[in-house]
């Protein structure tokens, strides 16, 4: 399990930009072995830099990161895999030997790393351009060369930012799959993302950062608990003035008139509509992650 | 330790494979070797083809030990003036009086020619001349030539070798930063991991230049004959170069590796390395006067005071003969630099090299925490 507790940073302010920058305000949130967390937030929200904290790339001036209890170090952090929101590949290496290379960077031996590049190769489809520099890749393929070298030596816990952007929705559909698996297995996923859907998809976890404070956080259906879901009734040629005291706004659509509320007595509603004209639609709306996103940082 | 190694190793294998290492290897072995055999060719003859008609040989053999004579002998002066006009002899000696060359005489042979047949004359009229002693009570000259030219050739070499090295870290630095790939890298391997790794394996890529160059360079000085005219100590200088060389090279590296870490271009390497190429000239520049006077002020003063001291000791120990004292008490000093300035560079690194965007200023990277 990982905790991450009360963490603060502040950017001092430079020539270029004067104003010092309260990136993290305290943000905390903890992620479940085998879960895969979704971590969302507008741009500059923070996002970027809880990771690189996550990862020792910048110190946090308060708080603490802790696995399983113990405050993280050097050691564990070899054992994690991390795809940074800026990708970073040397780019005249090629392609296998760049996945091998970082595999022993993270203590593997020659064998293994050798048999963990294959298959990782093979499971992205990347087995025909081993031996290319990837310089001479597409971008989305050097996306997956990225996410390789997060994956090479089986971490016990992926860091990845924002790793569908760019990607094909083949692509997006092969990293989930891939994903999904190191998850099944016990590893704790991290990733953020603008792609809400996605998120909604994927994620058991969703957490929604605003500010450098998380804002919301917990299971999608959760979250949409918490949300009321909105109330959506459609009336065809209703009586003029049938919604008068009702809650909510009424909008018009030919003859269709289109009620949509929160809150307020909805089998009162009901009735008013039925009496009002002919009912064609008359049910909650789920709200989307979108929308409890656009709630939670408003 | 194993993260350094496997960063260095990544380093050499990268360059090893590059056409341009390989190719400047053999480019270097092959002006090492050149300017081994230009004495040979550009200097003059050591070796003599005489001609006599109706003389004797004169006994020039014990006058110049080290240049060989060879002798023929012709029928009249006809024949002898055709071979002295083909170039077949340097010189023909007719009936003992006179010599016929082909143009202005060489001069050395002139001389020993000269001497030898006075000499010969004095001797068969009875009179005998102690040859004169020779008695130095300076320094030893005789290999004055022999050690400024090896000066020479060893300020270029240490001055190339260092400077192209020491750009290598820095542009290495710098295309981790720019690239980002240091982001992955540093949670990983720790920051003196990463710089020791590609200080190590660049300094290890500029030790084979090195030897290369000494192996070339010897054994084609052993080839063409000139290694003859070496001082004795040869050994002794070859180990005190390499060591020189490693020194220099951590020295001006970590130099190097802290100012590439502040900018995050290629383009900018050239001008954040401005002060470390200044240092670097310096250094060559007094090594480089040192060839022509390794005992003067200036060089004595310099070849003490790192970083300075790793091209101007070698060189001032190539070119004149150097107490051994002093040898250790500017080693001695360059080795407490040596730590002192790697610390110092580590540092600014590992502040430096995850700040991307504009170009940092060495002053706010050392006041920042
Ligand atoms: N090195 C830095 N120097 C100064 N300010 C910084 C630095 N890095 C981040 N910030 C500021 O910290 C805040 C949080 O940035 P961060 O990159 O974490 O956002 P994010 O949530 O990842 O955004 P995005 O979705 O755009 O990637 C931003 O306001 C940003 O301007
Ligand atoms: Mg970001």
């Amino acid at each position: 399990m990982l905790e991450i507790n009360e963490l603060r940073k502040r950017f001092a302010g430079s020539p270029g930009s004067p104003v010092a920058k309260i990136a993290l305000d305290g943000i905390s949130f903890t992620v479940r072995p085998g879960e895969m967390f979704g971590f969302v937030g507008a741009n500059g929200a923070g996002k970027t830099t809880t990771m690189r904290i996550v990862m020792g790339v910048l110190q946090a001036d308060s708080g603490s990161v802790s696995l399983r209890g113990e405050p993280i170090g050097p050691g564990d952090r070899r054992r994690f895999g991390y795809m940074p929101e800026e990708r970073g590949l040397y780019q005249k290496m090629r392609v296998g030997e760049q996945i091998e290379y970082f595999g022993r960077l993270h203590g593997m031996s020659a064998a293994a790393v050798k048999k963990a590049t294959d298959d990782l190769l093979e499971q992205l489809g990347l087995t025909e351009r081993r031996n290319d520099a990837v310089q001479a890749l597409s971008l989305g393929n050097q996306q997956r060369v990225q996410l390789a070298v997060a994956l090479v030596h089986d971490p016990e816990l992926l860091i990845l930012d924002e790793p569908f952007s760019g990607l094909d929705p083949i692509a997006v559909d092969a990293l989930a799959t891939v994903l999904q698996e190191r998850c099944r297995g016990g590893v704790p996923v991290i990733f953020s993302s603008h792609q809400l859907e996605l998120v909604e998809r994927l994620c058991d976890s969703v957490g929604i950062v605003s500010a450098g404070r998380m804002v919301a956080a917990g299971t999608v259906a959760g979250l949409r608990a918490a949300e009321a879901g909105e109330l959506r009734v459609v009336v065809r040629d209703p009586a003029p003035g049938w919604a008068d005291g009702l809650p909510g706004t009424v909008t018009v659509d030919g003859d269709r008139h289109i009620l949509r509320c929160t809150g307020g007595d909805d089998q009162e509603i009901l009735r008013r509509a039925v009496k009002a004209g002919r009912v064609e639609h008359f049910g909650a709306e789920q709200p989307s992650l979108t929308d409890i996103f656009k709630e939670a940082v408003a | 330790m194993n993260g350094l190694m496997l960063v260095a190793r990544r380093e050499i294998m990268t360059q090893l494979r590059t056409k341009g290492f390989v190719i400047g290897l053999l480019i270097t072995a092959v002006l090492v070797a050149a300017v081994s055999f230009a004495p040979k060719v550009l200097g003059g003859e050591d070796s003599y083809t005489l001609g006599t008609v109706n003389s004797q040989q004169l006994p020039l053999q014990a006058a110049a030990p080290d240049t060989k004579f060879e002798w023929r002998q012709f029928p009249d002066e006809n024949a002898a003036t055709q071979a002295v006009v083909d170039g077949d002899v340097d010189a023909v000696l007719v009936n003992g009086t006179k010599v016929l060359t082909d143009g202005q005489v060489d001069g050395e042979l002139g001389v020993l020619l000269q001497s030898v047949n006075r000499e010969v004359k004095l001797g068969a009229a009875g009179v005998s001349i102690p040859p004169l002693q020779m008695q130095s009570v300076g320094a030893d000259t005789r290999y004055e030539s022999a050690r400024t030219g090896i000066a020479v050739v060893l300020v270029l070499v240490l001055f190339m070798l260092i400077i192209g090295q020491v750009m290598m870290v820095a542009m290495g630095v710098v295309e981790e930063k720019g690239s980002r790939i240091v982001e992955i890298l540093l949670s990983t391997v720790r920051p003196w991991q990463l710089l020791g790794g590609k200080i190590v394996g660049l300094g290890t890529l500029g030790l084979i230049n090195m030897v290369t160059i000494l192996v070339v360079g010897l054994g084609s000085a052993m080839a063409s004959g000139i290694a003859t005219d070496f001082p004795p100590g040869i050994p002794g200088l070859v180990a005190a170069v390499l060591v020189w060389f490693v020194l220099g090279y951590l020295f001006f590296a970590a130099l190097a590796a802290a100012f590439g870490s502040l900018v995050s271009r290629q383009e900018e390497v050239g001008s954040v390395l401005t002060p470390l190429t200044m240092l670097i000239m310096i250094a060559y520049l007094v090594a480089f006067y040192a060839t022509n006077d390794p005992t003067g002020t200036l060089a004595t003063v310099v070849s003490y005071i790192p970083p300075f001291s790793s091209m101007v000791m070698p060189v001032r120990m190539a070119a004149t003969e150097v107490p051994l004292w002093e040898v250790a008490v500017s080693m001695g000093a360059m080795l407490l630099a040596v730590p002192v300035v790697l610390a110092f560079g580590a540092k600014i690194y590992e502040r430096a090299v995850l700040r991307t965007g504009a170009r940092l200023k060495l002053g706010d990277v050392l006041r920042a925490k």
